[in-house]
């Protein structure tokens, strides 16, 4: 290899001007590459050997299994589109996803109304409202079947809370979680009850960033409290309310572990939605290719919805 | 050879053979319960103790991570040498190869002691798949308290369906004349364990005979027809009126004066009922349809099973004969799971003398009989069990017991989700 010697003239006393470019011997490219990126590869290397071994290559390795039959200890078959075929042709997954739609149907629009309420309410500094705080946020991480046991006693027909208090303003029992249409609503509002609090959390923060010089201008221009709200609040909260829909649209796709507790997907399938189909298919009737399927059809169901409200973002979301 | 050479050739065998003998074998076993294992703690120190240099590794885990973590090592060929079988899952098991025929372990070795009956249960296309540890029936439930403040017979052997439905009408109690009764005469589910049994013993089936298809004959449409009728009159409740109560607590709590489900839930109604009522079981009643060659028991086993990655076949079949035979004693079978060795089954102790009910023996006669179990590979799915309970045939009867659907659409729904699974 040929030394690759500075052309500049020599400086003043005679010696070469030191310069790290042109002094040194210059490396190959490669070289110089692995210097600058190597070290920082090589702390990212744990971070994405998992992102490939538990995201990746299980994500890409779904997609190639939703085009077989595989039932974990068959031999793999390929089967081509059969099996989204039969997700489109079968009555009982039209009814799923219709059961999904209907939940999110419910879930989105309720746990925006209550947390932008809960927000609204609690963002003040007075010292109760910490403490409120505290006690909306603590059902989103207590333990979820532990809650829902207390739930499905709330529930119950006959020996039910709610029923009771029904009772007291003559209204007739509800079997909340054995009737099809009061199942998937019981569901709803379980989650909006534990969900609202996150919410709350982060419309909490987007409220504190608003200028309170707004609203006493709007005071003084006579508006009154729903004005301010519907005028000013919403608005200016819109980029934290868009952030919260689309948590609330892909979450409320991916409800699981409350169905699970509360109502088993049941009475008879009625409120069985995707998340829970999948995980019936993948791990109880083991057919993973079916439940590989699934997903992919979760996924895109969740991409399409969040790429809609992109798209009608600019309608009403104040930048 | 010197006298060094050869002390130092005997040093080296002799190190050789202890190496042998200190090397340890490794019998692994996995099970579906964690008090299961904790019972059988005593058994697998015997049997390491009777076995030096064999330990055994037992893994025991709740059955919704059991059968998917089993399936994922038999997808790796890695199952443990030993593992508990179900009934239900047993021919699928054995179809996917994945269960030694243990026909050539067990040789010449007899099996008198043994329910005849519960080791048929393990025989799948002529070989012995699985070995049973104990079986399990469904029995009808009576409150004999309110047996006796009714006026009524307890139920026998020769009880009609026509002498049950009276005796539900007259068990069905409004005291206070609210149009809720507080006490029914019987309580129903699209549950397996309380349904499946009318049907058999009405000679009913759901599935043709080899399993592969849903065909549900006339004889288990009337049965059904029967319990639908029962809950029409009000005799039973609606399951969406009692919802929200443990399905197994409505017996115990009074609330039904009788109840069809598996035997082992004698265990929850000695906890819930204690001295409050009387109680004993009865056989479900043969149905007015069912033939000498139709009537059959309902009765399902909980096995053993060697499978086909093990490496050491006949420890692990001796594992399986320690824990399957004499040395487990009645105190490890909770009550109305009746032990696969019949002498324990037959002892004081199991049969449980002093508790209620006094009639243990009425199960030990039901596995003296013909026995049916009804399923079939993916029987979960299309019955409806466990995690996937609210749908499937399960999901249908209840919307038939809740009144919202005729048994007709109710049976060609299931039937078409049932055979839409049959067939994949």
């Amino acid at each position: 290899m040929s030394e690759i010697r500075s052309t500049r003239a020599p400086g003043p006393r005679g010696r070469v001007p030191i310069s790290d470019n042109d002094h040194a011997p210059a490396r190959p490219r490669s070289q110089s590459r692995w210097k600058t990126w190597g070290p920082a590869l090589l702390f990212l290397l744990p971070a994405i050997v998992g992102l490939l071994v538990f995201r990746l290559i299980p994500i890409g390795w779904a997609f190639a299994l939703s085009f077989t039959n595989w039932r974990i200890f068959n031999d793999i078959e390929w089967v081509g589109l059969a099996n989204y075929a039969h997700i489109l042709t079968s009555p009982v997954s039209r009814e799923v996803l219709g059961n999904t739609l209907w939940f999110t149907a419910m879930y989105v629009p309720g746990v925006m109304v209550v947390s932008v309420t809960l927000a609204v309410l609690l963002n003040n500094s007075l010292r109760s409202s910490a403490f409120f705080r505290g006690a909306f946020f603590l059902p989103y991480i207590t333990a979820t079947v532990a809650v829902t046991l207390a739930w499905r006693w709330i529930f119950s027909t006959r020996f039910g809370l709610l029923n009771h208090l029904l009772a007291q303003v003559d209204i007739d029992r509800i079997a909340w979680l054995a009737d099809p249409a009061w199942a998937l609503p019981a569901v709803a509002i379980v989650s909006v009850w534990k969900d609202a609090g996150f919410y709350m959390i982060l419309l909490i923060a987007g409220l504190q960033t608003i200028d309170p010089g707004v609203y006493e201008a709007a005071r003084i221009d006579g508006a009154r409290a729903f004005r301010r709200f519907y005028a000013i609040t919403l608005p200016l909260l819109s980029r934290s309310l868009f952030f919260v829909l689309i948590l609330a649209l892909v979450r409320s796709t991916q409800t699981f572990e409350i169905t699970y507790a509360l109502t088993n997907g049941g009475p008879n399938r009625a409120s069985t939605t995707l998340a829970f189909y999948i995980y019936q298919n993948a791990f109880v009737h083991f057919e993973m290719g079916y439940a590989s399927a699934l997903a992919y059809v979760l996924c895109f169901v969740i991409g399409l919805i969040t790429l809609l409200n992109f798209h009608l973002r600019r309608r009403w979301v104040h930048e | 050879m010197s006298l060094k050479k050869t002390a130092l050739c005997a040093s080296a065998l002799i190190c050789i053979a202890g190496a042998a003998v200190a090397q340890e074998t490794t019998l692994t076993y996995m099970l579906w319960s964690t008090d299961q294992a904790e019972i059988e703690a005593g058994a697998i120190a015997a049997f390491e103790a009777a076995n030096p240099g064999v330990t055994v590794e037992v893994q025991a885990m709740p059955p919704s991570d059991y059968w998917p973590r089993v399936s994922a090592l038999a997808a790796s060929g890695d199952l443990p040498d030993v593992m508990a079988m179900s009934s239900g899952f047993v021919q699928e098991w054995a179809a996917a190869g994945n269960l030694m025929d243990l026909a050539p372990l067990i040789g010449d070795t007899s099996l008198e002691g043994y329910f005849e009956s519960a080791v048929e249960i393990g025989q799948i296309d002529g070989a012995q798949v699985a070995f049973p540890q104990n079986w399990v029936a469904p029995v009808l439930y009576y409150n004999r308290t309110a047996f006796d403040a009714a006026g009524l017979e307890y139920p026998d052997a020769d009880w009609t369906w026509d002498d049950f439905r009276t005796a539900a009408e007259a068990l069905t109690i409004d005291a206070d004349g609210d149009g809720t009764p507080e006490q029914y005469g019987y309580w129903v589910y699209g549950r397996y364990a309380q349904t499946d049994p009318w049907v058999f013993r009405n000679g009913g089936r759901f599935v043709n005979e080899d399993g592969t298809a849903l065909e549900i004959n006339d004889e288990a449409v009337n049965a059904l027809a029967f319990l639908a009728s029962i809950v029409d009159d009000g005799f039973a409740p609606r399951p969406l009126e009692l919802e929200g109560i443990r399905q197994q607590d409505v017996f115990g709590m009074g609330l039904a004066a009788m109840w069809v489900d598996g035997s082992w839930n004698i265990d929850n109604n000695r906890a819930l009922i204690g001295d409050s009522f009387e109680w004993g079981i009865a056989q479900v009643p043969m149905g007015p349809d069912a033939t000498p060659e139709t009537a059959v028991a309902y009765a399902w086993a909980d096995m053993l099973a060697v499978t086909t990655d093990s490496a050491q076949t006949d420890l692990a079949w001796a594992l399986v004969q320690h824990l399957t035979g004499p040395t487990l004693t009645a105190a490890d079978f909770t009550g109305g799971k009746v032990p696969a060795w019949s002498a324990t089954a037959m002892s004081e102790e199991w049969l449980g003398r002093g508790q209620q009910p006094d009639n243990m023996e009425l199960i030990l006669e039901i596995g003296a009989q013909p026995l049916y179990t009804g399923f079939t590979p993916n029987w979960s799915a299309w019955r409806g069990y466990a995690a996937a309970g609210s749908g499937g045939l399960n999901g249908e009867l209840d919307e038939v017991f809740n009144g919202r659907k005729s048994l007709e659409d109710a049976l060609a729904a299931a039937t078409a989700y049932g055979n839409d699974i049959l067939s994949r």
